[in-house]
């Protein structure tokens, strides 16, 4: 006899390799519905851009499929992105689920680059994302994402420009060009708070922030000022730049602020005739960072004249050309990064769940 | 996760009939007098919002009032029923911290 229960057991040898937690105890089987040997639910995963996902549904369905009985099986897949415990009641940006900063040691390392395609490879997974420039001495976005028109206030707020289905603020279009940099701390600090608090971001999975390089009064002032996920790295694999990208990661373990992974840009050169790798600038350097502290690397992205051409024309590359090798590996850091970002939520869930006895 | 120095309890239970108990994650413990934590209720009520100053009058809290229930609010705060059918006050973590200062 097939019922729910029957239904519910088999499935719980389906194991989410990322969560490394069975989808009936996460929560994720839900709207089931046995009737008549034919077996109906929804399984409701915990990022739209799971890196999993095909194989997780095909795992339920075969497994619901090799109960004795079950005569049809039919699985719907959604997704709903779980907030960052630390958000919960928050009164700066209620509606914004996770906040995560995009940092690198150096300039020249392509992170704004990579903060964008993250952005719209997350938003092409359905999920809803904001993009926040906040790298006050060089803002690029606004070139990167063609997102040229001016923000206009709204109900005492300012209404971010939306590009590619992405809602984007830049600093950029508040600071003249080279104003920023005599800046001092308290000036950043305030100018930080207004792109956070005094922008309409509405309601948001992932808030994505391009940081400016190194490790000044702006990582300082958003790390002390907002629950952050955690941070992204972004580094090339020279050991200059693995070295100063240490000083950032450092910076953020003395904050406590979470890093959840490392992303090599400029990778390596990919030939489109041969297929052939060419480590131009070394090799290793992630893989350094992320054995020395503990987190993953989301990926490694080749070196490709394309995704200088596409940033500058205002289109992301992996809008462009979504099957180039640089756009296929934008896609897979965003999913491994959403990745991340569930095992980092279910984890503090878990910490920061208070007992009360009284 | 949180943000830095941002105090969190693990938890909070009773050091006796009255008294509230409360463990923090980062290893500190400390026990709140039940009628200390009434006259520290942050409520609108009981402290004016622009100055600060208490508007609680202490000579109209009973000796003896205590906590009749805890209740968690969001991840950030607790609020507390208490004995005299007062409940409007937000703990935040931050505030409880703080609080053992005072005691
Ligand atoms: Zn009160």
């Amino acid at each position: 006899m097939v019922n729910q229960e029957t239904v519910q057991d088999a499935l719980r040898v389906v194991i989410d390799p990322d969560l490394r937690r069975d989808i009936v105890s996460l929560g994720f089987v839900q709207n089931l519905k046995v009737h008549a040997n034919r077996v109906a639910f929804t399984l409701k995963l915990t990022t739209p851009a799971c890196p999993v996902k095909d194989e997780l549904r095909k795992q339920a369905e075969d497994a619901v499929r090799a109960i004795p009985g079950v005569e049809a099986v039919e699985v719907d897949l959604t997704a709903e992105v779980r907030p960052n415990p630390g958000a919960i009641g928050r009164a700066m940006l209620p509606g914004v689920k996770n906040i995560i900063p995009v940092a690198s040691g150096k300039g020249g390392v392509g992170k704004s680059t990579v903060s964008a395609n993250l952005a719209v490879a997350l938003r092409q997974a359905g999920a809803d994302v904001g993009l926040l420039d906040a790298d006050v001495y060089g803002p690029s976005i606004p070139m990167i994402m063609g997102a040229t028109e001016r923000p206009m206030p709204s109900g005492g707020k300012i209404q971010p420009v939306v590009s590619h289905g992405v809602p984007v603020i830049s600093s950029g279009f508040f600071v003249q060009p080279g104003q920023a940099v005599v800046w001092r701390g308290p000036m950043l600090a305030k100018m930080v708070e207004q792109l956070l608090a005094g922008v309409n971001w509405g309601e948001l999975d992932y808030l994505v922030i391009d940081l400016p390089p190194g490790t000044g009064d702006v990582q300082l002032t958003l790390c002390q000022r907002i629950p952050l996920t955690g941070a992204v790295i972004v580094t090339t694999p020279q050991p200059v730049a693995v070295n100063i990208a240490e000083k950032a990661v450092a910076m953020f373990n003395q904050l406590k602020t979470p890093v959840l992974g490392v992303i090599e840009n400029m990778s390596y050169w990919e030939s489109t005739k041969t297929g052939e790798r060419e480590f131009i600038f070394g090799a290793g350097g992630a893989d350094h960072i992320s054995q020395k502290w503990d987190f993953p690397v989301l990926g490694k992205v080749p070196l490709a004249t394309t995704v200088r051409e596409t940033s500058d024309g205002g289109r992301p590359i992996v809008l462009d050309e979504p099957e180039s090798p640089a756009a296929v590996a934008f896609t897979e850091c965003a999913q491994n990064l959403a990745a991340q970002v569930s095992i980092h939520n279910l984890k503090s869930e878990a910490d920061d769940l208070v007992k009360i006895t009284f | 996760m949180s943000a830095p120095e941002s105090p969190r309890p693990i938890e909070i239970g009773r050091a006796n009939e009255h008294d509230v108990k409360i463990r923090w994650k980062d290893g500190a413990e400390a026990v709140y007098p039940a009628r200390l934590l009434r006259l520290e209720c942050p409520c609108a009520n009981c402290v004016d919002e622009l100055t600060g100053r208490k508007l609680i009058q202490e000579g109209v809290i009973a000796e003896d009032v205590h906590p009749a229930g805890i209740d968690p609010v969001g991840r950030y705060a607790i609020q507390i029923y208490w004995s005299d059918g007062h409940h409007t006050g937000i703990y935040t973590w931050e505030r409880l911290y703080d609080l053992m200062q005072k005691l």
